[in-house]
């Protein structure tokens, strides 16, 4: 546990020496509810088309493209690779999990600052949510926070390479952003591509926020996106773990 | 009992790739056994692929072997890996100071992960700074530092818990005459210290200079492990170094010389023929009339004293001091 602590202290300190990843990270979803979410207004998509109805459908997918961002988490950790910094520290008396966890708590933080700066402008823009339903819509993104940046490690151990991890993480990144409904929701699309969303995990995740925000709690998509995202976060820490373990210098 | 503070035992890595009919088996290295005293430098040599690194990264806890056996400070490295971490240092070749955080930084949380109090460690970073003359940069972020300044600081972040045992990896590669000199010296004293020290190295000059006994290893193998002059010993006294215009000559030179008495061992290279002798001075006069005799024209002819490259020419059938690969 004190080693996650220093672990985490560090990871930190190197965080707020480049706040540059706090403002790229919030960057694009900020663009998007600026620049693209009023054009929803006049398309007759959402319940009412109220701005209010409007922004509650958009923001929840925006938090999880940042949340999905941290899938980019393995940018930097590549350097440390190659600057044997994690040889290093694996040669110490650290754990393996320890590490890892570390490295996710670090990454969480920093989402979770970027969601609540994102919320607080679309308070602004007129979100109007229960409480109740932020708080578990932020659980939900911190989870896939974990689950896209430990995955992302666990790339970045086994190509050890920028380029690589750069063609990996844009091949899946877009196509499962676009088959979760993020922009506008799935139930707008043809069958075929319904039945596509299926087999994302990330379209239960937004839907599942979305019912959140709406107050309806008690939604079976609520039950199944907590569930999809803790299968995949225990699986992506594990998967980090192993490839740290079998990493060598 | 051996009182070696490493001992390894066949020590071998396979790495495996493909999949299904596919499969490649790179045997990586090949049953290496070695034998560390402690207090000692120990030099472990070889061309780049023959397995040093390969082997340092087992021995480091860093990958785990695919057979045998190792004692390593005391621990067995297989069944007690995190014991072995307690008891070991290592500098890899890399370095891995941590670019964003000044040595202070670095020194405190490589100690702290040893589980040294805070106080402590930080007199000790304290220490180090000053040991290793880093004061003037040591508030300075990492990514600011020279080449030779983020080695001290990388050699310092690998003894900061007083490991008796200390791996280096390539330590002075990439540095200049001056930085290495100093390392040189700083090595040294670790072992005046009282750390036993295992280092790979690429640079003759530095085995020659800094270590008490070096392996060789190439291909995976050890081929040869002894002090530098018990080496040298082993391939004759002298050497008679005689280079030819062409591959031809220097085949029709090795025929001629193979089969008499006085040449020990007689070892071709490109353009070049050694001649392992016992008295070299006495011989060139001869040598040269006989290649005379038979109208081979030769470029130059040298004397040399065995170096640590005719050992490992002699052993592997390369030269290091030449061998760019």
């Amino acid at each position: 546990m004190k080693d996650i602590y220093l672990m985490f202290m560090r990871h930190l300190k190197k965080s707020l020496r480049q706040p540059i990843w706090l403002i790229l990270g919030l960057s694009q979803p900020i663009l998007y509810l600026i620049l693209y979410m009023p054009l929803l207004k006049n398309t007759g998509v959402g319940a009412a088309s109220a701005t209010g109805e409007i922004v509650k459908m958009f923001v929840p997918g925006m938090l999880v493209i940042m949340g999905m961002g941290a899938l980019f988490a393995g940018f930097s950790f590549v350097d440390e690779i190659r600057q044997g910094i994690i040889a290093r520290w694996l040669v110490t008396p650290t754990g393996r999990v320890g590490l890892i966890l570390s490295l996710v708590l670090n990454q969480i933080l920093t989402l979770f600052t970027q969601s609540c700066i994102l919320l607080v402008i679309a308070l602004f823009l007129g979100l109007n949510v229960p409480f109740m339903g932020i708080v578990l819509t932020m659980i939900l993104i911190l989870l896939i926070g974990v689950t896209m940046s430990s995955f992302s490690y666990a790339i970045s151990l086994s190509v050890k390479d920028e380029g690589v991890l750069a063609s990996i993480t844009n091949t899946v990144y877009l196509p499962i952003m676009l088959l979760s409904g993020i922009m506008l929701p799935i139930s707008l699309a043809p069958n075929w591509m319904k039945n596509m969303a299926l087999f994302n995990p990330f379209y239960y995740v937004v839907e599942a926020s979305r019912s959140l925000f709406a107050g309806d709690y008690s939604n079976m998509m609520v039950v199944k996106g907590f569930a999809i995202m803790m299968g995949f976060t225990l699986l992506a820490v594990w998967l980090a773990v192993r490839a740290l373990n079998k990493m060598t210098a | 009992m051996s009182d070696a503070i490493l001992q390894t035992n066949g020590l071998s890595k396979v790495f495996t790739s493909g999949k299904g009919k596919k499969v490649k088996k790179v045997e990586a290295v090949k049953g290496v056994d070695l034998e560390v005293k402690p207090g000692e430098i120990f030099g472990f040599l070889g061309p780049n692929g023959a397995g040093k690194s390969t082997t340092l990264n087992m021995l480091t806890t860093l990958s785990t072997p695919t057979s045998g056996k190792a004692m390593v400070a005391g621990f067995d490295l297989l069944k007690h890996p995190q014991r072995v971490r307690e008891q070991i240092g290592y500098v890899s070749q890399a370095g891995g100071a941590d670019t964003f955080a000044n040595a202070y930084e670095n020194l405190l949380l490589q100690a702290r992960l040893y589980g040294i109090s805070k106080p402590e460690a930080s007199k000790k970073a304290k220490e180090l700074v000053e040991r290793f003359q880093m004061m003037e940069f040591a508030d300075r972020e990492a990514r600011t530092y020279s080449g030779g300044q983020k080695r001290r600081l990388e050699l310092a972040l690998g003894i900061v818990h007083q490991p008796k045992l200390v791996f280096l990896d390539e330590p002075t590669t990439g540095l200049d005459p001056q930085s290495r000199a100093y390392f040189w010296e700083e090595i040294k004293r670790l072992k005046e210290d009282g750390m036993t020290i295992f280092l790979t190295t690429h640079y003759l000059e530095e085995a020659d200079n800094l270590c008490d006994r070096v392996a060789i290893i190439d291909h995976g193998t050890i081929v040869a492990v002894g002090t530098q002059l018990e080496l040298k010993r082993q391939i004759g006294a002298e050497s008679i170094i005689v280079e030819f215009k062409g591959e031809k000559d220097t085949e029709s030179a090795k025929v001629l010389f193979g089969s008499l008495q006085f040449v020990q061992k007689i070892i071709a290279q490109e353009n070049k023929l050694y001649l392992y002798v016992q008295n070299g001075e006495g011989l060139i006069a001869e040598v040269l009339r006989m290649l005379d005799k038979e109208k081979i024209a030769i470029q130059t002819i040298g004397l040399s004293r065995p170096s640590l490259d005719d050992v490992f020419l002699q052993k592997t059938g390369r030269s290091l001091r030449e061998g760019k690969q």
